[in-house]
């Protein structure tokens, strides 16, 4: 009786259909039977971590709409046989020289995304929109409802409602003293709420949950740091997990990763302030990372930047977005800066968003 | 010369002072970053109310001086968190405050100035065991708390915005380590007196800040500096026939020279 139990469960394993499947000259080198836009996600994790080219591979997708059609292109596959496909889904492939085959044809497929993916968006807009839909953003909710906040017996915000969606990023432009700062020192908790809330990701700011995972907003500041006490490039870094208990190993990790990632490793030994400005901005980027900020608030990061300290810290954003995707919210009034990104821009005027 | 630690004060003093030179340079980075040094005249001052207060009731002058600083401190930051006031302007404020008082006791209870005064020229000699004791477990508290909370204290030393985005309970570490600053700079008021406290707590701590790179290898080297000084210090004042905080404060103006004209010369 046991024994047939197991020839059971072996001829069930076997038989669970596989939604996606990648070969390499006729072998099979990856297959997944998760549901919707997830087998093409845990692809790309595969393919980033084997660091293979797909223009090699040939792959086999059951279903594919525009969504999903997106998302193989983002790939660099070249060579796809789709079970079922979409109309949308063969004017993506068309549009961007993808060869394939297909069983089936439909005019559209039964997914809110069929309807969400017009088809002429740029590929990484929305493979950016499909992962946080997918969850797979670090980035959290920032949702700030009727927020009033006063400094000195003077309103500087006034019922301000805002909501930013996981992994989402945003400016926030103004003149000076518009309230750009406090309205992030009030998301930080540094500033006092007079009236309304500030919820992220499950934290109500303020709150004694939060009080205990506040790590989880990182902060680069529009001031440099002004004293000159003796301070290495490292430790700045460091102090992202100050607050954090991991062992010790786990810590020079997270440290180096951070740095490599920003490229500044090179810089750990350096004292913090023999550092130009595009470097202690790349210090306190690393620090974020290290710190595994899920939201990040930047308050006029190019104010102490050339111009080729404001290019790379561009790149530097934006592969940031691409791959950790916080959710982002950058104060700031460098209108040439902020046009690069293509990013939403709300105004703040008298205290609030416009 | 070691015969001489064969005398149990002496033994004590050298002990206290090798413990302390060793450990309180680490208050000095605190006082340094904080912008902390007019403190040290307001709790020299309220060693001198300390000292009055407990002439006139007859208790003991060391825990009396300890405990009336530590009142200070504590309102000097709830002055300045409720004024939004610097801590040092504060301090001064406190300071004439106390002074005030001090000889406000001096006079109604018909105290010998002069007996107060002695207060402020601390004597590695007379110490007794059971404050040799009390320092050796301060000197290693402040270490165990630098290991401990270095972390934090990094970030709060950095920037304190950035320290509490970070997770760091920074007013609670900067409360504490004024506390603990306080606590020591009164204790070492009470090992060479306060008008030499500088030469144990401040200069290795400066001289340290001068060729380090980094917050960690400061802490180190004010460490050093400190144990250096004070080692020395004791055998150069018994082979000199100096006081023992003279010759600290002589060693570490000499370092100080030395690291400055060295650092000219490279520019």
């Amino acid at each position: 009786m046991k024994h047939f139990v197991y020839i059971c469960l072996i001829q069930h394993l076997t038989t669970v259909e596989k939604s996606l499947i990648v070969t390499q000259n006729n072998h099979e080198i990856f297959s997944s039977q998760s549901k919707w836009l997830y087998p093409l996600f845990e692809l790309e994790d595969f393919i980033k971590a084997k660091q293979i080219e797909a223009n090699n591979l040939f792959l086999t997708d059951k279903i594919a709409g525009k969504a999903a059609a997106y998302l193989i292109v983002r790939l660099g596959f070249k060579n796809i046989h789709i079970q079922l496909i979409s109309e949308g889904a063969i004017s993506v492939f068309n549009r961007f020289g993808v060869q394939f085959t297909y069983d089936e044809l439909v005019p559209k497929i039964q997914c809110k995304t069929e309807d969400i993916v017009n088809g002429d968006e740029p590929v990484d807009a929305v493979w950016q929109m499909l992962r946080r839909r997918a969850g797979r953003v670090a980035g959290l909710i920032v949702d700030i409802r009727e927020l009033s906040v006063e400094i000195d017996n003077k309103l500087v915000l006034s019922n301000l409602k805002l909501r930013i969606e996981r992994g989402e990023h945003v400016f926030i432009k103004g003149l000076n003293g518009t309230g750009k700062t406090t309205l992030l020192k009030a998301i930080l908790g540094l500033e006092k709420i007079s009236s309304g809330s500030i919820q992220i990701g499950d934290y109500l700011v303020g709150s004694r949950e939060w009080e205990k995972n506040r790590s989880i907003v990182g902060y680069v500041h529009q001031e440099m740091v002004k004293n000159t006490f003796p301070i290495s490039a490292a430790e700045v870094v460091g102090i992202g997990f100050s607050a954090q208990k991991l062992s010790k190993a786990e810590k020079a990790h997270r440290l180096e990763i951070s740095m490599r990632r920003t490229g500044c490793f090179h810089l750990a030994n350096r004292s913090f302030h023999e550092l130009s400005g595009g470097e202690k901005q790349r210090l306190n980027i690393a620090r974020c990372l290290c710190q595994q900020a899920r939201v990040m608030l930047f308050d006029e990061p190019t104010s102490f930047l050339d111009g080729s300290a404001k290019d790379e810290l561009f790149v530097l954003l934006n592969e940031i977005w691409a791959n950790e995707a916080p959710t982002a919210i950058i104060v700031s009034h460098d209108d040439q800066w902020i046009e690069r990104f293509k990013w939403p821009v709300y105004e703040l005027n008298e205290g609030k968003i416009c | 010369m070691l015969e001489l630690f064969s005398y149990p004060p002496i033994l004590r003093g050298f002990l206290v002072l090798m413990a302390s030179g060793l450990s309180f340079p680490i208050a000095g980075v605190y006082l340094l970053r904080l912008n902390l040094l007019p403190l040290r005249f307001m709790l020299m001052h309220g060693a001198l109310l300390g000292g009055a207060v407990a002439l006139a009731f007859q208790l003991d002058p060391f825990f009396t001086t300890m405990l009336i600083n530590l009142i200070l401190v504590w309102f000097m930051m709830q002055a300045a968190r409720g004024l939004k006031a610097d801590a040092g302007n504060i301090s001064i404020f406190i300071m004439v405050a106390a002074i005030g008082l001090a000889f406000t006791f001096i006079s109604v209870f018909d105290v010998q100035a002069k007996d107060t005064l002695s207060l402020l020229w601390g004597s590695i000699f007379t110490i007794s065991p059971l404050q040799t004791v009390g320092f050796v477990a301060i000197s290693l508290f402040v270490i165990l708390f630098q290991l401990l909370k270095r972390n934090q204290l990094k970030a709060v030393f950095f920037d304190s915005s950035i320290a509490y985005s970070s997770g760091v309970n920074e007013r609670g570490i900067q409360y504490f380590v004024i506390l603990l600053t306080a606590l020591i700079v009164a204790v070492a008021m009470k090992l060479i007196g306060a008008l030499l406290i500088d030469a144990v707590i401040i200069l290795p701590a400066l001289i340290s800040s001068l060729h380090t790179k980094s917050m960690k290898s400061m802490i180190v080297w004010a460490c050093i500096w400190g144990g250096i000084f004070s080692f020395s210090g004791f055998f150069i004042a018994y082979w000199l026939k100096i006081p023992t905080s003279s010759a600290i404060a002589l060693i570490a103006t000499l370092i100080f020279l030395i690291i400055f004209v060295q650092k000219k010369l490279k520019k």
